[in-house]
């Protein structure tokens, strides 16, 4: 075969294969844990987790207090979170009506009594948040709604507005169903995060789950009229 | 990317006024499926897809040796397109537009048959910037080929009836940013029929 031949048939090969090719998905598995690991009850050992909002949930409706400027940034929280995902696994909408809401968006510090479990996060100096999940005590169920607090420490501090956008779109990843705090600085579901956005780690964590049978089915303990 | 298709265009528009007897117009409607966008897999695989869309092409041509022309050809349709993954099934994900524009040649196969081969681009439109078009919908190179069927029904018009296939590669900057590599071949087939002004 001559030389130009040659040339032909590989460029054929090459064009052909590119055509035929399929797009090539990334790797998702530098992620971090975002199940909740709680202790059995009864018995030894830890009960690993997991929850997201069903396809027949969507959009969880979330009702936010009209306080310390929450609506506005919880929207924006939730437009963040809804364009992290490819598929619209998660969608979320802010209603007006506490009763059915899914998600309870607080201003100020949780109360110290806790009905379930408690997650921490975003101490920092300027705010703070909080996530209540009322699971029940068979790891089961995860009761409606959840509650999500914010409170801002400092009112008048210039980095107020940066804190409170952050720790809501942190506490929104906890109600989403990251129960978990991410090792990683970088990742917006650090447990004390400094950084605006979710990171592509996060949104792998946050589709990852979305793609795992969860082991907490979402009820509402009075059914909606 | 669509420079070399809309240079020939804007002088094919200006030379209708000159040319315009020997120009060759014509409108269809009809149908476009393609098969699928992209391949995922989270767990299990996701396919996203796009629905049966109806389509309207709108086309000219001037001749440019005995029996042989070259033209334009425009479509847009739309429909919608969604997620589905096995054993969850399919996420609507609201409705994509797409528009083409393909500068081709046709020819002679038979009196009532004219086969078309061109180039050109595809651009997709999504009704919202989200989730694989956060960033915006692609602008795609394209290559396609068809057969037209005519028949005269009035003095100067004819019945059309046209089937295509066009092949492009498929990807968007969102899904490049997310790590997506290569780009996934999507064929589309359509049909379509409708009146084209007769060349007798």
């Amino acid at each position: 075969m001559t030389a130009p031949s040659r040339r032909l048939v590989l460029g054929c090969v090459a064009v052909t294969a590119l055509a035929c090719g399929d797009i090539a998905a990334p790797s998702r598995s530098d992620l971090y844990e975002w199940r909740l690991q709680a202790p059995s009850v009864p018995g030894p050992g830890l009960d690993t987790l997991s929850f997201h909002w069903g396809q027949d949930d969507l959009p969880v409706r979330v009702w936010v207090e009209d306080a310390e400027g929450l609506p506005g940034y919880m929207a924006a929280a939730i437009d963040v979170w809804e364009s992290a995902f490819l598929y619209r696994e998660f969608q979320a909408t802010l209603v007006t009506d506490s009763a059915g809401a899914d998600v309870i968006v607080l201003a100020g510090a949780p109360a110290s009594a806790v009905r379930g479990r408690r997650l921490h996060s975003a101490l920092a100096p300027e705010c703070t948040g909080a996530t209540d999940l009322d699971v029940d005590v068979e790891h089961r169920q995860l009761r409606l709604p959840i509650r999500v607090f914010v409170a801002s420490s400092l009112p008048d501090d210039p980095g107020i507005d940066r804190c409170l956008a952050l720790t809501s779109i942190h506490e929104l990843g906890h109600a989403l169903g990251i129960f978990a705090h991410s090792p990683n600085p970088e990742d917006i579901m650090f447990a004390d995060p400094d950084v605006a956005l979710p990171s592509a780690r996060d949104q792998r964590t946050a589709e990852t789950a979305y793609h795992t049978l969860p082991t907490l089915e979402a009820v509402r303990l009075e059914p909606l009229e | 990317m669509l420079r070399p298709i809309l240079i020939p265009a804007l002088l094919l528009a200006a030379g209708t006024g000159v040319l315009h007897a020997q120009t060759d117009y014509y409108a269809r409607v009809g149908a476009v499926g393609a098969n699928t966008l992209v391949r995922d897999a989270i767990g299990d695989e996701i396919r996203v897809r796009q629905s049966i869309a109806p389509m309207v092409a709108l086309g000219a041509s001037l001749p440019f040796s005995p029996g042989y022309r070259a033209g334009l050809e425009a479509t847009l349709a739309s429909g919608g397109f969604d997620a589905e993954q096995d054993g969850v099934g399919e996420t609507d994900l609201g409705s994509l537009r797409t528009a083409s524009l393909l500068l081709g040649l046709d020819g002679p196969i038979s009196s009532s048959l004219r086969w078309r081969a061109g180039v050109g681009g595809v651009l997709y439109w999504p009704s919202e910037e989200r989730g694989i078009f956060l960033e915006g919908g692609p602008v795609r190179f394209l290559a396609g080929a068809g057969v037209d069927w005519r028949r005269p029904v009035l003095a100067s018009w004819d019945l059309m009836a046209s089937a295509r296939y066009d092949f492009h590669r498929f990807t968007t900057d969102e899904l490049e940013r997310r790590g997506f590599a290569q780009a996934q071949g999507v064929s589309r087939i359509s049909l379509s029929v409708g009146l084209a002004r007769g060349i007798r």
